[in-house]
C-alpha cells in the first residue's frame, strides 16, 4: 500500500525528515510514536502535500504510484486522507456541502457517478451514528465553533464518508476525554479492512489500547529508529523515549 | 431641464480618492426616453423572477412603468423635476440625478402599517431613477432594490438616488443588488435619517458593471436608532467597486454596525471608505466596524478605510480593518478533501462574503444572487447553501 524510502523533507530551511524508511501493507493499521519535534506531523502532511513541506530526496511509493507527483487534491482522490491535528475551521461553508463535494469529487476520480440527494444523506446519517453525532452538525460551517472533541469526530466522519484507501490520522487522540476516545476509536476500527492501510501518529498508548495496531514504530531525528508490535508501545508508555534514542545513538 | 453645466467629482476630492471616474467625462447623462410600450414585453423577459410575498415596482430608466408593477395604493409617484440641487462634491451624482430624474417614485408607509415591496429599475441607457421613501412611526418596510441592464451592449448608466425618513420605532430593511452588464457604469446616493428607536438594516451586493460608485449619507437624528450596514463587493477583470458611507450619530444611544466583504480578482480594485462621526451630543453611541478584503489577483488591489471622528467621551466604538489573500491553511483542507482547487478557492471566497450574503432577507433572493455569482464563483454559490 505505502513504501516509503529514504524520504529526506524540510520545512523552510529545517530539515525535519533525514531519510525515513517506512512500508505499510493493506490491511494493517500502523502506529508512529515518537517525543515532540521528531518529524511525526512533517512525515503525515508530507505524505498529503502540504505546500511548504519539500521532499529533497526519496521517495514514496502508494498503490504502485508515485505519491510525491501527485498534487495534494489528486493524493485525497486517489484514495488517502489526512486526519488532521488542528482541523480548521472554514465559516460560511457548510459540513454537509464539504462532504458532499468530497465524496463526490473522489468518486468522479475513479469514474463512478456522483451521489443523489437521498444516498448521499442516508450514508451520512449511518456514519454520524457510528461517530454519535447530532445532524444539526451538518448544516453548520466546517468545524465552526465545534469543540476540539468534536472536530475530530468530524474528521474521523469525513474519513468514514470517503471510506479512504489509505488513512494517515495525526494526533486524532489529543483533546479527547475518554468517552469521545472510545468514540473515535470505534470509528477507525469501522474501517479496518484488508484492503486499506491506516496510519495512526500518536503521543500516547491509551489509543493504542481501543485500535490496536500491527505495527509500532518509533520516529526520533527525523527516521525510524525502532519498529515492533504492540508491546513496544507498551514499552514506551512505561519507559519513556530516552532508552530508544540511547539505543539508537 | 437645466442647461447647466455638468460638474464631476474627481479623485482629489478626498472622499473620491478610490472611485472609478474616468469613464464618466465622456458618459451621457441625458435620460432616455419612456419605453415603447413595444419595448416591454422584451424587457418583462429580462426580469428576475417574483419574490414570494413582495410587491413589484418597475422604473424604466427612472420612469414608472404600470404596465409591469404591482397596484399599490400606498405609493405615490410624482414628477418633481425641478428638485432643489445642493452643492458639495459628495452631491454631484445626487444633483444630476436632481436634474435629470423622470420622476420621483415616492413610498409612503403609514404608521405602524407594513410593506414588503421589490423595486427594479431597469436601464437601457442613461437613467436616474429617484426614491423618496418615508416610514412613519412604527411602520416596517422590506425594500428590495434591484438594478439591472437591459442593453444589448451593457454600456448602460444608472445615476440612483434613494431618500428615506424612518419615523420613530419604524423598521426599514433594505437589499440592494446589482445586476448590471459588464460595461455599466452604476452610481447610487443614498441619503437617510433615523428617528427616535428606528431601525435600519441594510444588505448590498456589489458585483457586475465595469465601475460602481455608492455613496450614503446616514444621519442618527433620534436617540437609540439602530443601523446595520452590509456590504459585499466581488470585483474581476478591470472592474472598480467603490463605496463610501458616512454616519452622524447626532443623537444620544444610537448604534452603528458596518460589515463590508470586498474581493478583488484578475486587475479589479475594491474600495470601502467608511466614515463615522459622533457628535458632542451623542453620548453612549456604539460604533462597530469590521472591513476585510480579500486579494485574489497578481495586480488586484483593495482599500479599506475606516474613519472616526468622536466629539464625546462617552462612546464605546471599534473598528478593524484588513487585506489578505486566501488563507492557505484552509484551501489545503479543502484540497486534502479531494476538491479541486479552482472550486476550494470559490468555495473560500463565496465563505468570505457569506456574513454578507446570509443577511439577504428572503431564501428566493438568495438563491437569485446566488446563481448571479456562480460565474464568478464556480462550483460554490449555488452549492454553498444547499
Amino acid at each position: 500500500m505505502l513504501v516509503i524510502k529514504d524520504l529526506h523533507a524540510k520545512v523552510g530551511d529545517r530539515k525535519v525528515l533525514d531519510g525515513l524508511n517506512l512500508e505499510v501493507p493493506a490491511g494493517e493499521v500502523h502506529a508512529i510514536m515518537g517525543p515532540n519535534g521528531s518529524g511525526k506531523s512533517t512525515l503525515a502532511y508530507t505524505l498529503a502535500g502540504r505546500p511548504g513541506y519539500e521532499v529533497t530526496a526519496g521517495s514514496v511509493s502508494y498503490q504502485g504510484r508515485d505519491l510525491l507527483a501527485l498534487a495534494p487534491e489528486e493524493r485525497a482522490q486517489a484514495g488517502l486522507f489526512l486526519g488532521f491535528q488542528y482541523p480548521v475551521e472554514i465559516p460560511g461553508v457548510n459540513n454537509v456541502y464539504l462532504l458532499k463535494a468530497a465524496l463526490n469529487a473522489a468518486r468522479k476520480h475513479r469514474g463512478e457517478a456522483e451521489v443523489d440527494a437521498f444516498e448521499f444523506l442516508t450514508l451520512v446519517r449511518e456514519k454520524m451514528k457510528v461517530m454519535q453525532m447530532d445532524e444539526a452538525f451538518l448544516s453548520r460551517g466546517v468545524n465552526e465553533g465545534f469543540s476540539g472533541g468534536e472536530k475530530k469526530r468530524n474528521e474521523i466522519l469525513q474519513m468514514l464518508v470517503l471510506e479512504p484507501s489509505l488513512a494517515l490520522l495525526d494526533e486524532t487522540d489529543s483533546g479527547l476525554d475518554i468517552d469521545a476516545l472510545k468514540v473515535v476509536a470505534n470509528g477507525v476500527n469501522t474501517l479496518r479492512s484488508p484492503t486499506r492501510a491506516i496510519v495512526l501518529v500518536t503521543h500516547y498508548q491509551r489509543l493504542l489500547d481501543y485500535i490496536q495496531p500491527d505495527r509500532v514504530h518509533v520516529l526520533a531525528r527525523g527516521r525510524i529508529i525502532r519498529s515492533g508490535g504492540p508491546e513496544l508501545a507498551r514499552e514506551l508508555e512505561a519507559r519513556g523515549y530516552d532508552w530508544v534514542l540511547n539505543e539508537a545513538a | 431641464m437645466s442647461a447647466m453645466p455638468i460638474v464631476l467629482p474627481s479623485n482629489r476630492d478626498e472622499n473620491w480618492r478610490y472611485a472609478n471616474l474616468r469613464g464618466l467625462a465622456r458618459a451621457r447623462f441625458e435620460p432616455a426616453p419612456a419605453p415603447e410600450a413595444t419595448q416591454l414585453g422584451d424587457i418583462a423577459g429580462r426580469l428576475p423572477a417574483a419574490l414570494p410575498g413582495y410587491a413589484r415596482l418597475v422604473l424604466v430608466d427612472g420612469h414608472h412603468v404600470a404596465a409591469l408593477s404591482t397596484a399599490l395604493p400606498d405609493v405615490n409617484i410624482t414628477h418633481d423635476v425641478d428638485a432643489q440641487e445642493k452643492s458639495g462634491a459628495d452631491q454631484r451624482f445626487a444633483n444630476l440625478n436632481r436634474r435629470f430624474r423622470q420622476g420621483t417614485c415616492r413610498i409612503a408607509v403609514p404608521a405602524q402599517a407594513a410593506l414588503a415591496l421589490e423595486v427594479l429599475c431597469v436601464a437601457t441607457a442613461s437613467s436616474h431613477p429617484a426614491l423618496d421613501i418615508t416610514l412613519g412611526d412604527g411602520a416596517k418596510l422590506q425594500l428590495i432594490e434591484r438594478q439591472l441592464s437591459a442593453r444589448g451592449d451593457d454600456s448602460t448608466l444608472v445615476n440612483l438616488h434613494l431618500a428615506a425618513r424612518v419615523g420613530e420605532h419604524a423598521q426599514f430593511e433594505l437589499a440592494r443588488i446589482g445586476h448590471h452588464g459588464a460595461k455599466a457604469q452604476a452610481l447610487d446616493t443614498l441619503e437617510l435619517q433615523l428617528d427616535v428607536g428606528a431601525s435600519m438594516k441594510l444588505v448590498q451586493v456589489i458585483e457586475g458593471a465595469l465601475a460602481s460608485r455608492s455613496t450614503a449619507f446616514v444621519e442618527h437624528v433620534g436617540r437609540e436608532a439602530s443601523l446595520e450596514w452590509y456590504v459585499a463587493a466581488l470585483g474581476e477583470g478591470t472592474q472598480h467597486h467603490d463605496a463610501f458611507v458616512h454616519v452622524t450619530h447626532a443623537a444620544p444611544g444610537a448604534r452603528t454596525l458596518q460589515c463590508f466583504r470586498g474581493i478583488a480578482t484578475g486587475r479589479s480594485r475594491v474600495a470601502f471608505n467608511g466614515h463615522m462621526r459622533v457628535e458632542a451630543a451623542a453620548l453612549g453611541t456604539q460604533t462597530d466596524q469590521s472591513l476585510k478584503c480579500l486579494l485574489a489577483g497578481a495586480e488586484a488591489e483593495a482599500d479599506v478605510r475606516p474613519q472616526l471622528e468622536i466629539y464625546t467621551d462617552a462612546v464605546k466604538a471599534s473598528h478593524g480593518a484588513t487585506v489578505g489573500k486566501l488563507d492557505a491553511d484552509m484551501l489545503f483542507y479543502l484540497l486534502s478533501r479531494s476538491i479541486p482547487p479552482a472550486t476550494a478557492e470559490s468555495l473560500l471566497k463565496w465563505a468570505f462574503v457569506s456574513d454578507v450574503l446570509a443577511k439577504l432577507p428572503s431564501p428566493e433572493l438568495r438563491s437569485q444572487v446566488a446563481a448571479a455569482l456562480e460565474r464568478q464563483l464556480p462550483g460554490a454559490a449555488t452549492r454553498a447553501w444547499s
